[in-house]
């Protein structure tokens, strides 16, 4: 069996692999922001008092983690234009599609770094006359928040490489260009193995950054 | 100054599901009284301190603090009507709570801790705040921690910081939840000794407690509760000298060997 490795095709495509990586580092960016600000919302409605804040949110989380993200994605490009007539660029609908995805599991991550919190951090923010609104964002989140960084990498890396699915909506990301490159090239193994590298050059240095914050704020617990 | 009882109980009931912690409490706490609160663990001494500032909803009775109903408000009909959250914001911050597990706020210093609740909740300028803190920072003895991690002090020092953070607020009440409980032995001296100068300076004070000579030497009055009722409410000489109730005697007798 004599498959001759040629390393030297990545080196000349190189550009196309640049120019991929900066199509998923926005799609990261954009989803990532929408799914931590409904993420949050979501959170703190599902952490409430009042059913009829925690029962939607519940009903929305269960909806997006019981269905494939891959269907959301067709359902918000294809589907939503019928219904609705609200048409989407491609890259908007992946957008929207993996925010409104990882929202989902996100919040899950904020209710339970919410609960995380011992109950008398709230009595004692409470008993100084703090209303919940101020308890939240003086007392709890900044505290749950630490608590977040390591499963909040995790969902930050699974998100990237859900990007990937971005490439069903045709939308020019790493996994897209890698495969376009393939059909010019025929050489899957060395172009899925350069696609493998570039992600785990985006993803690491969060990693690394995580590990430092989790350092740095254990020392005053 | 009328002689009119700071805090006033009267027929409080509170369930936890079926069961029931608070039955028909009634009493008075007059201004600059100290009362301590003792009995045994389940008898609803920690739950009753709880509703004081409504951190603990009752569901019939009454809270009175200074004459203002807590918690509730009365609707033209005289019915009870859960009272806005504003009002109660307002009359829990004229209470000082002292919790047994401090709950300082971890992610801030000793002196952010104290500034809190003044600068967020009271809307006092930060450098005002900062010399009220310090002042009362240094009255607990804390006056080098100021600058530390709550993680970083000793179980009796945190407490201490609970107590500067609570006295911030300038409560016109204290309530302590068995603030020394959670202590080692040789810690809960230097926390008496904070309580008993507040209480000389003439503060109004509950304090559930398990220390039998703090109650004793301190307070004006004590509450003897056992399953969810006052047992016995008498200066602590009759109390410790000649309780009128064979429940307060056979309590004491377990708790002094």
């Amino acid at each position: 069996m004599g498959y001759s490795w040629q390393w030297q095709i990545i080196w000349d495509y190189r550009k196309v692999f640049i120019r991929g990586a900066e199509v998923t580092a926005e799609l990261t960016v954009w989803a990532l922001l929408l799914g931590l600000v409904l993420g949050l919302l979501l959170g703190l409605m599902r952490s409430s008092r009042l059913k009829l804040l925690r029962l939607p949110a519940a009903i929305y989380i269960d909806a997006f983690r019981a269905t494939p993200i891959l269907v959301q994605l067709v359902w918000i490009y294809y589907a939503l234009p019928i219904l609705m007539g609200v048409q989407m660029g491609n890259i908007t609908a992946a957008c929207v599609g993996i925010g409104l995805h990882e929202a989902a599991y996100i919040a899950e991550i904020f209710r339970a770094g919410i609960a995380s919190i011992h109950r008398g951090q709230s009595d004692a923010a409470k008993s100084l006359g703090m209303s919940y609104a101020q308890a939240m964002r003086r007392i709890i989140l900044p505290q749950a928040v630490r608590r977040m960084v390591p499963p909040f990498i995790n969902e930050f890396a699974t998100l990237m490489k859900l990007t990937t699915l971005g490439s069903v909506l045709a939308v020019n990301e790493l996994l897209h260009e890698a495969e376009n490159l393939i059909n010019n090239t025929y050489r899957p193994l060395e172009v899925y193995t350069a696609l493998a590298v570039v992600f785990a050059v985006l993803i690491y240095p969060f990693i690394l950054l995580s590990q430092r914050l989790e350092k740095k704020w254990t020392m005053h617990e | 100054m009328t002689d009119a009882p700071l805090i006033r109980v009267q027929n409080l009931h509170k369930k936890f599901g079926k069961l029931e912690v608070l039955r028909g409490v009634s009493f008075d706490v007059k201004r600059g009284e100290v009362m301590a609160i003792i009995g045994p663990s389940g008898s609803g001494k920690s739950t009753l301190l709880r509703c004081l500032n409504f951190l603990e909803q009752y569901e019939s009775g009454e809270v009175l603090f200074d004459n203002a109903l807590v918690g509730y408000r009365r609707d033209p009909g005289g019915k009870l009507r859960p009272d806005s959250e504003r009002n109660i914001r307002q009359i829990r911050a004229r209470m000082g709570m002292v919790f047994q597990s401090f709950n300082l706020f971890p992610h801030k210093t000793v002196l952010d801790n104290v500034v809190e609740g003044p600068v967020i909740v009271q809307r006092v300028a930060r450098s005002e705040a900062e010399d009220r803190a310090r002042r009362l920072i240094a009255r607990v003895g804390l006056a080098d921690k100021e600058s530390s991690f709550p993680a970083q002090l000793s179980g009796g020092q945190q407490q201490r910081a609970a107590i500067a953070r609570a006295l911030a607020m300038q409560p016109t009440a204290m309530l302590f939840d068995e603030p020394t409980s959670a202590l080692d032995p040789e810690l809960v001296g230097e926390v008496l000794e904070v309580m008993k100068a507040l209480a000389a300076e003439g503060m109004t004070m509950v304090v559930v407690t398990h220390e039998m000579g703090f109650a004793r030497q301190v307070a004006d009055r004590v509450m003897m509760m056992d399953r969810g009722e006052i047992v016995e409410l008498a200066p602590p000489q009759v109390i410790f000298g000649a309780p009128t109730s064979p429940r307060t005697a056979e309590f004491l007798r377990r708790v002094l060997h």
